[in-house]
């Protein structure tokens, strides 16, 4: 019998626009800056302006006496509490011990020294400069490898040196790749430091509720419940009396994929003074004490035969940690070395990583977190062997790419890439931007003495973070399904977006598996006495690994809502169709409020059912994902001034199936520019004494709206096997493939003058002087 | 960050020498200095009020003086913090006689003095993450204010004197 009711159309695939905008942009959105309570009090961080100091003696008594001032505290006070939490681990890992508040020493230009606590959040402000602290200065040094070298101050006086660890990993045959090899290039490519700039700044208030004997933790973060964990670990508190609610967040790309010491700090300052207390991070903070990303010295060695095929890959790795592990600051170098053979099948690789100790803020996690590192690697590699050989950069990477039928293939740093049609988006892109004529035109354009630079990457990454045992504390997410008495859909994800569009993207899908109106489902993150436990959202996972927890969590659903169905219409089954059960024996119907009504009432239950319409599911990935894609960028050098112009932007990216391709969009123009940021124009400079020198804006030079190309964003679409939606991520394939596209460019416009390789930003200044170099 | 450069003063060597060791004459000279104590031989405590960029403030410090040669060169160390960072900066000032200062009154020839000065400046704290891009103008531009105004307070004194 034909059912009355036609399939509605899904959702899924839709450029549906963001449901999280519209309180966004007219302001109504609640960031952590605008939560206000009674009796609230502020704080303001003393910090040390010395890179390397002995404290001699801190003297509170002026500050304390200021008007306005309740409480100012020390290490003294807080040297009980645990430390700022490392959660990676690696063999051999030397870990310092990383107090809230220095004790006897300080190790970075911006270490918190002391906290001063006012009514107000300008009174705080001016009683910290009446903290007086002695300081004596010591030698410090900011340079991973003068930090190396013979004779350097030792960052952490327990080890001369300054290595943090060494990592060794290698693959296949590395010496007889090198051995059997007609050619091999070799460079040192830099992956310079670069300060993540979240538009929000972090920032906490803490509120100790005496009576509940809790504290409930506002925190602008990518992980509130990891968060909640250490956090209560660092102060020695039950887990279940610590509450963190993360309120819109403006901004993280890694940089709120931490737990910094400000977030104890205030938990345990607002239980000393019984009051709630808000900390909100000044731009000149974020400069120097949140986590700076990148920070790479890389030796590379490529052995291939004359045909181009490549044989093997060596790196030595020289990763600046700073002074202090974060999170995951040693961690973040190794997923270099997973993704370092990039999107080619030779099979012989051999890496060492030399984690070095600097007196500066710590690296960590920064959109796309060790994978632009390698790809930048890799990709400038091939355009360096390609110039070698003087073959087209575009032929040797077809020639070199993992090839349809080989998948999942198995990488020799041990990964297993799930799908993958390496070829298809290169040549998507090539053939948008007319291969061919370009190269002509830039013969042209070379007889004429223009500068015209045609670069290639060829991308792959590492997403959907990550199957448990290559994670620290898991890397699972959660989904709960609740549909409401009422028949409206509520679910609580266990990722944590910001930003990244999933309370839209998950209705979506909810839309579409329920077949209720997108209108009807609410999704709810960040907030930990409502959400079950979750990771977190970062390293692409919220929608590839979230996602699909709301996946299983529906089906679960969608199988006891039909019991429910069945009953009401007495059939024996019904399907799902358009917000009803329908008997398809019959055509009768009931709709989804009529369902949901019956579970909640319970007058009747189907056999062996429990009331109520809610599913909870933990999701646990086999396996990561692993888009990949083309960016190709058409460049002009200005011969004179040294200044680039980018001509074209072209990015063709796969990742997997598209839920939203309007919200994918987003994220590679987002990522694009994070890409172009390292590539042209950003650079965290320390001096020789360790002084961050570009720590404001107008000396840290982000991209701005009038410097950015149009991007022109395409996809092909390789589903994933991994998970049930098919999809792998999207959130750092912009920055991931920009910045060797648009060296590869530019070394390719200032070909004809004999340069080979640049290093990042590609700066007028460094240009100019490639170009009087390679003239002269 | 180096520093050098010379200034000519319109004094006598003898009389140069004196005129920069002197905590009143110098207090008057150093732009943003609010006061200058002796605090010990050749040991002077100073508050001094520094505009850099877009910051200002009060800086608290010592100046002293080492391998003093006199009249032909002292070694001068300046110290301070504020809430804003510290400062360092150390150099050697080196004198010579010169036949004649550049006046405009060329004609009549006076006892001029050559100062030569070097030395290294450093700055930390928000003062360095901030500032130290106008660091190199801002230094300049304050030793040639110090100079001129000295040169001021040799005019006056030398009238007085006369």
């Amino acid at each position: 019998m034909a059912t009355t009711i036609s399939k509605p159309e899904t959702l899924f695939g839709k450029r549906i626009r963001r449901q999280e905008d519209p309180r966004l942009i007219t302001g109504t959105a609640v960031y952590l800056d605008d939560i206000k309570m009674p009796g609230m009090h502020h704080a303001c961080i003393v910090r040390s302006p010395h890179a390397a100091a002995k404290i001699r003696a801190i003297d509170t008594a002026a500050a304390a006496g200021r008007p306005g001032v309740v409480a100012v505290f020390t290490a003294k006070d807080t040297g009980h509490l645990g430390a700022v939490p490392c959660a990676a681990s690696l063999p051999g890992l030397r870990v310092p011990r990383h107090d809230l508040l220095a004790r006897d020493r300080v190790y970075y230009v911006g270490h918190p020294v002391a906290v001063v606590v006012a009514t107000d959040r300008y009174l705080a402000r001016d009683a910290a400069e009446m903290v007086e602290v002695d300081y004596e200065p010591l030698p410090a040094v900011a340079d991973p490898e003068k930090a190396l070298a013979e004779g350097a101050p030792a960052v952490h006086p327990e080890w001369p040196g300054n290595v943090a660890f060494t990592f060794h990993q290698e693959g296949g045959n590395i010496e007889q790749a090198f051995s059997e090899a007609e050619v091999v290039v070799k460079q040192r490519i830099t992956s310079q430091r670069l300060i993540p700039t979240a538009l929000e700044t972090r920032g906490v208030v803490a509120d100790w509720r005496p009576g509940e004997n809790s504290v409930t933790l506002f925190s602008s973060t990518q992980i509130p419940h990891l968060m909640r964990t250490l956090v209560a670990g660092i102060l020695g508190m039950p887990e279940n009396r610590l509450r963190v609610v993360t309120p819109e967040v403006g901004g993280g790309f890694g940089s709120k994929l931490n737990v910094y010491a400000e977030e104890a700090l205030m938990a345990f300052i607002s239980m000393r003074i019984q009051k709630p207390v808000k900390w909100v991070e000044s731009r000149r903070e974020n400069f120097t004490c949140t986590i700076h990303g990148r920070g790479h010295v890389d030796y590379f060695e490529l052995a291939a035969r004359r045909d181009g095929v490549m044989l093997g890959l060596k790196l030595k790795l020289i990763q600046d940690l700073g002074a202090y592990h974060q999170l995951l600051t040693p961690a973040i170098p190794t997923l270099s070395v997973l993704m370092m053979p990039g999107l080619y099948k030779f099979q012989n690789v051999s890496a060492d990583i030399v984690g070095v100790f600097t007196n500066c803020v710590p690296t960590d996690a920064y959109r796309g977190a060790g994978r632009p590192e390698a790809t930048h690697g890799i990709e400038r590699m091939v355009d360096i062997l390609a110039a070698e050989l003087a073959m087209d950069p575009v032929e040797i990477r077809l020639k070199n790419f993992v090839g349809n039928d080989e998948f999942p293939y198995t990488t020799p740093t041990g990964l297993s890439y799930d799908s993958g049609n390496y070829a298809a988006p290169l040549r998507k892109a090539l053939e948008q931007v007319d291969y061919p004529a370009l190269r002509r035109e830039q013969a042209q354009a070379r007889e004429e003495g223009r500068l015209m630079g045609i670069g290639v990457s060829t991308y792959g990454e590492i997403c959907a973070i990550g199957p448990s045992p290559s994670m620290p504390a898991g890397g699972w997410e959660s989904a709960t399904v609740k549909i409401e008495p009422t028949g409206k859909v509520t679910v609580l994800t266990g990722a944590s977006p910001h930003g990244q569009g999933e309370e839209t993207t998950f209705a979506q899908v909810v839309a579409d598996e329920l077949g209720v109106p997108m209108d009807d489902v609410l999704v709810v993150h960040g907030d930990t006495s409502v959400v079950q436990y979750g990771i977190g959202t970062f390293g692409s996972r919220g929608t590839a690994v979230g996602g699909a927890a709301l996946f299983y969590a529906l089906q679960d659903l969608k199988a006891k809502v039909k019991k429910f169905g069945a009953m009401l219409l007495d059939a024996p089954a019904v399907i799902l169709s358009g917000g009803s059960c329908v008997d398809e024996r019959t055509g009768k119907s009931v709709s989804f409020a009529e369902v949901a009504a019956a579970a909640y009432h319970a007058k009747r239950l189907p056999p062996a059912t429990e009331p109520g319409l809610v599913s909870t599911h933990f999701w646990e990935p086999p396996n990561f994902t692993f888009p990949f894609g083309a960016h190709v960028v058409v460049s002009e050098v200005d011969r004179e001034t040294g200044d680039i112009r980018i001509r074209r932007y072209v990015a063709v990216d796969d990742c997997g199936k598209i839920i939203n391709p309007l919200l994918v969009d987003g994220q590679v123009h987002g990522g694009v520019a994070q890409g172009l940021g390292q590539a042209l124009w950003e650079q965290a400079v320390y001096d020789e004494n360790g002084q961050l020198i570009t720590g404001e804006l107008t000396d840290y030079a982000l991209p701005k709206a009038h410097l950015m190309p149009w991007i022109e964003s395409s996809h092909t679409e390789t589903p994933s096997p991994v998970n049930p939606l098919g999809v792998k991520g999207v959130g750092e394939a912009g920055t991931i493939g920009c910045s060797p596209a648009v060296v590869n460019s530019v070394v390719d416009a200032l070909s004809p003058l004999g340069v080979r390789h640049l290093d990042m930003p590609l700066t007028p200044e460094k240009i100019w002087k490639a170009i009087q170099g390679g003239q002269a | 960050m180096k520093i050098s450069g010379a200034y000519t003063l319109a004094v006598s060597r003898d009389r140069a020498f004196v005129l920069l060791q002197d905590p009143l004459v110098l207090a008057r000279a150093m732009p943003g200095c609010e006061s200058l104590e002796r605090i010990g031989p050749d040991e002077y405590a100073m508050k001094m009020k520094m505009v850099l960029a877009s910051m200002s403030g009060l800086f608290d410090g010592k100046v002293r003086i080492a391998d003093s040669h006199p009249p032909a060169s002292f070694r001068l160390i300046v110290e301070g913090k504020g809430k804003i960072g510290f400062m360092k900066g150390e150099g050697v000032l080196t004198l010579t006689e010169s036949a004649t200062a550049e006046t405009p009154d060329a004609a009549s020839a006076s006892p001029a003095c050559h100062i030569q000065y070097e030395g290294d400046v450093q700055v930390g704290g928000t003062i360095a993450a901030v500032g130290q891009r106008l660091l190199d103008t801002t230094s300049r531009l304050l030793i040639k204010r110090f100079f001129e105004k000295l040169s001021g307070e040799a005019a006056s004194v030398s009238h007085f004197v006369a």
